[in-house]
């Protein structure tokens, strides 16, 4: 190490530790970008988040074809579908729950679906007390929901009606 | 002369010092022989306190508890197996060093009782010590003093030169 | 407080003997200290750092307990009170329990020595910078106790790593003290704050050109020993989970913080005692105010002292989130290369300067407080510009 290495030194690490100081310093008078959710924020919280984003997921039970593609895509068995057959009726769901305290939010359910009746919306404030409540159940109790049927291939302009690929009305919620 | 408050000092540094000596010379664990060495230094820095050393006092506490003290728990805690009941005091030649202790309690003794003890007519103001010892160290004892520094520059070099040494033999081979 | 004791024996207790009354003064004087300043002080001192940090990150940091989360240091320490006292199976019991009060003895012995103004100070020793070295050496054993007692690895070698730690920096400590002791000609604080003025040129600081060089080592080698980031290695998070405390849960860890954070302020009490002037005011203040003994100088005086100390705590609260942490081998290299031969230099530097200039040079402390006065404001205009050139919204309220 040289004599002029060693002054060098010296005057790097002056100048380095002046120069990080005024930064460091800098940043204290700079706004906070920590929002205190969830009692102190701007605005309401599911307006600040995203529209896409993915945190829970709904199934729109009137273009559900009930063709299970997303029961067997789910890796771990959360989605859980039983369908019946009644002559004169014809097929229809008994039951159409997803276990959100299982669901792991991979989406590789909306993938399959052939219709998007099944995605995520941006709702997530969904705690509850109890793991009988994570249950989403679509079908109500004893109810029967007779399946979408999506028209023929041929007839392109009678194509599935406004598949809501991005929620765009939540306020419609076909739940029961 | 001693007020009640010194005589107190007194009986509770001398029952520290007495404590952390048996500590260390009975204690079954080495580790805690070093960490009794505390309470022997503090006691003593102590008694300088009480004799109105007040600059012995604190180098006391800044030399053996900052320095030695620390050096010698690194000694000790950087030793393997140190917890060991077969490294600790008790385990070293207890019948060879009985009739030494024997014969030193009693030429102690007879020391203490045959000395003339010089005792202060009367209680002496505390001053100031730091200058006076500076001065007789920079002006009478100032050889023995440079002496010393040399020794321990020696010392210094001696110990860079041996460490060198090593490293120098581990790169080789 | 002698004074205070001969009339507590004369009018009060039922004339008990004056050394009991002594002795009860002693004892209540130090619980007075600790009780109303240092266990406050400590305690803010942890929520003040935590929302520095948090506003340095641009976070908002504590916030809730109390108006502004002033009150977090109390619920934290409610919460260490009511937690499970745990001793590790492997630990050496009786070390691992002594061991917080020693690192907690170390540092409150301190106090005893650190004036507050001129006339309050639990002793004016006549060695009493020594005195505040040496006892940061008992830390220094308590560390090493800590690691040992915990019965653990990590604990270990952060025990070790404080004890290297320590005995190295306190020779530059010494060294850079040593420039003002050499000035002032006492060991005594009172008599090395006598020795300064009120106004920055009559600091010890800008005494001559070495000074400055000996403050900033002295700065640093007591972050060191008070094992402060960046060179907080002892208790480095990302290799030793948390060095010699590791083991150590519910009060006795909140021991060991305690220290720590009373220690930030005796670093500044120490650095302005030495360079700032500590507590001195400017003498027509003073007079005007009916004299240096009566109760307003007084309070003023502790006001500034308490303000420059304020500003070093700021400043090594700073240092923490602007530095990342050194390595063992450079922490020991900025040691013995850096900052032991500057500070020889600067003691000889000063011995020498004190021989030829033995009044000192008044022009030479005018030049260097203008030229400390160009730092500061080089600082600000590089921290202006910082703000505008990132084109950062700015928030100047700290209450946030």
């Amino acid at each position: 190490m040289s004599v002029s290495n060693y002054f060098e030194n010296i005057k790097d690490a002056a100048t380095s530790v002046f120069e990080g100081f005024t930064i460091t310093m800098s940043h204290l008078f700079r706004k906070p970008v920590t929002i205190q959710y969830p009692d102190k924020t701007p605005m309401p919280v599911t307006d600040m988040i995203p529209e896409r984003s993915r945190s829970w997921l709904r199934v729109e039970m009137d273009i559900c074809t009930a063709c299970l593609n997303c029961e067997k895509a789910c890796p771990i068995d959360c989605i859980k579908i039983d369908t019946e057959k009644e002559e004169g009726v014809g097929r229809y769901m008994t039951h159409f729950d997803i276990d959100m305290a299982k669901c792991m939010y991979c989406g590789l359910c909306t993938e399959p679906c052939p219709t998007g009746s099944i995605h995520f919306i941006p709702e997530f404030e969904r705690a509850t007390y109890s793991l009988d409540q994570m249950i989403e159940r679509f079908v109500p109790e004893g109810g029967k929901v007779i399946p979408y049927k999506p028209p023929k291939k041929d007839k392109p302009e009678a194509e599935a009606p406004a598949a809501p690929e991005a929620p765009e009305s939540p306020a419609e919620t076909p739940q029961n | 002369m001693m007020t009640p408050m010194q005589d107190l000092a007194f009986a509770a540094l001398s029952g520290i010092v007495i404590a952390a000596g048996c500590l260390i010379a009975f204690s079954r664990n080495l580790v805690y022989s070093a960490f009794a060495l505390l309470g022997a230094f503090v006691g003593v820095a102590g008694y300088f306190v009480l004799l109105g050393a007040d600059f012995v006092a604190v180098i006391q506490l800044l030399v053996y508890i900052g320095g030695i003290m620390v050096l010698y728990l690194f000694a000790v805690l950087m030793t393997s197996g140190i917890g060991d009941v077969t490294l600790t005091n008790r385990s070293i030649a207890t019948k060879a060093s009985a009739p030494l202790c024997i014969v030193l309690i009693i030429l102690l003794g007879k020391l203490i009782y045959t000395t003339e003890w010089y005792v202060a007519a009367e209680p002496t103001e505390i001053a100031p010590t730091t200058a006076a010892i500076g001065n007789a160290l920079l002006t009478e004892y100032l050889l023995p003093f440079e002496l010393a520094s040399v020794l321990l520059l020696g010392t210094l070099v001696g110990t860079v030169a041996l460490a060198r040494r090593g490293v120098k033999v581990i790169k080789k081979s | 407080m002698e004074q205070l004791a001969i009339t507590i024996h004369e009018n009060y207790l039922w004339g008990a003997p004056l050394w009991a009354v002594n002795l009860i003064v002693m004892f209540g004087a130090s619980a007075v200290v600790l009780m109303l300043f240092v266990a406050p002080f400590a305690g803010i001192t942890s929520f003040v750092e935590r929302r520095i940090a948090a506003r340095i990150q641009d976070r908002i940091g504590p916030n809730r307990v109390g108006p502004q989360g002033i009150l977090q240091f109390l619920a934290d320490g409610i919460k260490s009170l009511m937690k499970e006292d745990l001793i590790p199976t492997d630990a050496d019991k009786p070390l691992f329990i002594l061991a917080p009060y020693l690192v907690f003895l170390g540092m409150f012995t301190t106090f005893v020595a650190i004036p507050f103004s001129s006339k309050l100070i639990v002793s004016d020793l006549n060695v009493g910078l020594l005195f505040i070295f040496a006892t940061s050496a008992i830390t220094a054993v308590g560390l090493v106790m800590a690691g040992w007692g915990s019965g653990s690895k990590w604990s270990m070698l952060g025990g070790m790593r404080a004890a290297a730690q320590i005995i190295s920096y306190e020779i530059p400590t010494g060294l850079a003290a040593l420039c003002v002791i050499l000035l002032a000609g006492s060991l005594s604080l009172q008599t090395i704050i006598a020795g300064q003025g009120a106004y920055p040129w009559q600091w010890y600081l800008f005494n001559n050109p070495f000074n400055p060089l000996a403050f900033f080592i002295l700065l640093a080698s007591l972050v060191a020993e008070g094992n402060r980031a960046p060179f907080d290695l002892p208790e480095a998070e990302s290799e030793l989970v948390s060095g010699y405390n590791t083991e150590y849960s519910g009060m006795r860890f909140l021991f060991i913080f305690f220290a720590e954070w009373a220690n930030l302020y005796i670093i500044g009490a120490l650095v302005t005692v030495l360079f700032l002037g500590g507590w001195q005011i400017p003498v027509g203040v003073s007079e005007w105010a009916g004299g240096v003994a009566s109760w307003f100088p007084q309070v003023l005086q502790f006001l500034t002292f308490f303000l420059k100390v304020l500003v070093f705590v700021f400043l090594i609260i700073q240092l923490r989130w602007t530095l990342p942490r050194v390595r063992m081998d450079q922490l020991m290299e900025i040691c013995w290369k850096y900052l032991v031969p500057v500070a020889f230099v600067c003691v000889m530097g000063v011995a020498l300067w004190m021989i030829i200039w033995p009044e000192g040079l008044p022009w030479m402390t005018y030049l260097l407080t203008a030229v400390a006065g160009l730092i500061v404001a080089y600082y600000c205009y590089r921290v202006i510009w910082q703000l505008r050139n990132t084109k950062a919204t700015l928030e100047f309220n700290p209450f946030v």
